[in-house]
């Protein structure tokens, strides 16, 4: 980082001043009767031995982050609209997934989620092939790409409500948007960092057009690939969560968003902490469990990464 | 899985009509115009062109509404005089003032938090749950809470930022950290170096490829988040003295309530010069001058 000395000794022509040659002076150690040889081998304790397990200390870690915050709101009698106990939160989400309606709420954003994000994926592939097809393609993909990736998608929404109405439309357009230009600029990096060596074996087997794509880049380019959808997953999340906040009851039963915003103008501040559970758990599920396997059946299986 | 594979012999075979090879061209001097569409940024350039130019003649050939879609001539007028007359450029600087604040805390934050993390196992173990579970949380899910704690305000947006930056970035950090090798380890060792300045000389320039990244997606999700707050609460957000202001989103949603798309169109262009202006400006120039010139990350 900001570190002068270490720099002026890298870099091949430093500018300048010769790093001086520090000797350090000679030594010898007196007490050499004190040293001994601790434990090289000893035996674990059983509390030793569950400690180790990664599993039992994140689980205290969490268990004791719940107790802390349960005993703070409770032995501080926190005013429960501003930050209500876990125990009520948990007692909320209960009540809400197996009494209220929740649960469709969630289908309702995992539906508008899932369609968007597909459509999104579609629209990145026919493009990612347009532009492995000519150069014009590839031009305009590495422009709209660097134009539109900065833009947050949810800047859209208003024009997106003016085009398409309020309602589930407008969500999918603006998740399109969230999805496409993230996946499209790290599939089109990828293909371009496939190693020539590869792409001349695709040729010699005579393949050509989407058969060459679909077998030799697809492949060759999947970490890349993988890359782009988890941060296209992360967007499109983060974009439905934030329009549906917004504008979210305009498709009539309105979503998780809806739901957290709802129960806040209510000042139903358990409510609230229901749904982020929620949010939170949903994300999990889907960073830890749905990408985790397709990585391990992929490029983990291929050996492309760790 | 198991089956082998048959063996493929190809027949073979002559080519006939061997007059008919012709070698091709094997230099020749490209034409004047091949040489200026072999340049990247004219082709570029070309490109935007055209999309600009199919714009305006879509919009006046056929007759679409100004509320539906205004001309490319339309938005950059509305553009020319939200700078000149609406304080465009003032709300640029409020938005990103909110911002900076928001993402440099957070970096704090998150170097207090990883450094704790290489120093012991338990805040190790304490930083990857809490990043398991925060990470996958979308910041602006918090923004009603944080209206609940600090008020309608800059304070609450500056809370979500913050939320937004700490947990990418901390991720990254900590898996770069871990996967820096262990020959560096011991040569940092070998120069007794310890607890911070281990940190700070040897696991961050070792890891900084991977810290970027997280700067770069942390920075993605603290821009997206703060338009998203301000599309909806920008407006509190307005309350500086002459309380004239507020911020990008907020520009956006206030036109688009009018109606007033061209405008909507030019909050947009400056959302968008903004974005490209910090990813390529300003994190090409952090990389050109740290792992590119270090030459751990190639081109």
């Amino acid at each position: 980082m900001g570190d002068a000395g270490a720099m002026s000794t890298r870099s091949p022509k430093g500018k300048g001043s010769i790093p001086k040659l520090v000797i350090r002076p000679e030594f010898e150690i007196s007490d050499i009767a004190q040293a001994q040889i601790s434990e090289v081998a000893r035996k674990l304790s059983l509390i030793e031995r569950i400690w180790n397990i990664n599993g039992v200390r994140k689980a205290v870690i969490l268990l004791g982050l719940v107790a802390a915050w349960e005993g703070y709101t409770v032995g501080f009698d926190v005013e429960p609209l501003m930050l209500p106990s876990f125990s009520v939160s948990v007692t909320t989400l209960y009540n809400a997934l197996f009494h209220g309606d929740l649960i469709y709420k969630v289908w309702f954003s995992v539906k508008v989620l899932l369609i968007g994000y597909s459509a999104g994926l579609l629209i990145a592939a026919i493009l990612i092939l347009w532009a492995t097809a000519n150069r014009f393609g590839s031009d305009f993909i590495a422009m709209a790409t660097a134009m539109f990736n900065p833009l947050p998608a949810i800047a859209l929404l208003p024009l997106a409500m003016l085009w398409f109405g309020l309602g589930t439309a407008s969500l999918v357009f603006v998740i399109i948007h969230s999805v496409l230009w993230a996946v499209a600029l790290s599939t089109h990096s990828g293909f371009e960092n496939v190693s020539h060596t590869l792409r001349m074996i695709g040729r010699n087997h005579g393949l050509k057009g989407i058969r060459y794509v679909w077998k030799i880049l697809v492949p060759a380019a999947l970490p890349s690939i993988l890359a782009g959808m988890k941060i296209g997953w992360a967007f499109a999340w983060r974009t439905l969560i934030g329009a549906e906040l917004v504008f979210g009851a305009a498709s009539g039963s309105g979503g998780l968003g809806w739901y957290i915003f709802e129960s806040s103008q209510n000042i139903d501040t358990d409510g609230v902490f229901a749904g982020l559970f929620m949010v939170i758990l949903f994300g999990i599920v889907v960073e830890n469990v749905v990408f985790r396997n397709i990585e391990l059946r992929t490029v983990n299986r291929w050996g492309m990464q760790r | 899985m198991s089956t082998i594979p048959n063996v493929l012999v190809r027949s073979e075979f002559e080519a006939t009509d061997i007059t008919e090879a012709d070698t091709g061209d094997a230099a020749r001097k490209l034409t004047l115009f091949e040489r200026i569409s072999d340049m990247n940024s004219v082709r570029k350039l070309s490109i935007l062109v055209l999309v600009i130019v199919a714009w305006e003649i879509y919009t006046r050939l056929s007759g679409v509404s100004e509320l539906i879609l205004p001309k490319f001539s339309a938005t950059a007028a509305a553009l020319f005089q939200a700078v000149t007359s609406e304080q465009l450029l003032e709300m640029v600087w409020n938005s990103m003032t909110v911002l900076v604040t928001g993402y440099f805390i957070g970096l704090v934050i998150a170097t207090l938090l990883t450094t704790a993390a290489t120093m012991t196992r338990f805040g190790n173990d304490v930083l990857s749950t809490l990043t398991a579970m925060l990470n996958p949380l979308p910041a602006i899910a918090l923004l009603p809470l944080a209206l609940l704690w600090f008020g309608l305000g800059a304070d609450a947006i500056i809370f979500t930022l913050l939320h937004s930056v700490i947990w990418p970035v901390a991720l990254n950090a900590l898996v770069g950290f871990m996967s820096v090798s262990e020959t560096q380890r011991m040569v940092g060792k070998n120069y007794g170096l310890k607890g911070l300045v281990y940190v700070g000389k040897l696991l961050i320039p070792a890891a900084f490829p991977q810290i970027l990244m997280g700067l770069k997606i942390g920075w993605a999700y603290a821009w997206r988040t703060l338009i998203a707050a301000e599309l909806v609460f920008g407006g509190s957000i307005s309350d500086t003295e002459d309380g004239a202001s507020g911020g990008l989103g907020w520009f956006i949603f206030a036109n688009q309530m009018d109606l007033q798309i061209a405008s909507v169109f030019a909050g947009l262009f400056t959302v968008i010069l903004v974005g490209v202006f910090v990813e390529n400006v300003v994190f090409n120039a952090i990389e050109n001058r740290t792992v590119r010139r270090w030459g751990m990350q190639a081109r």
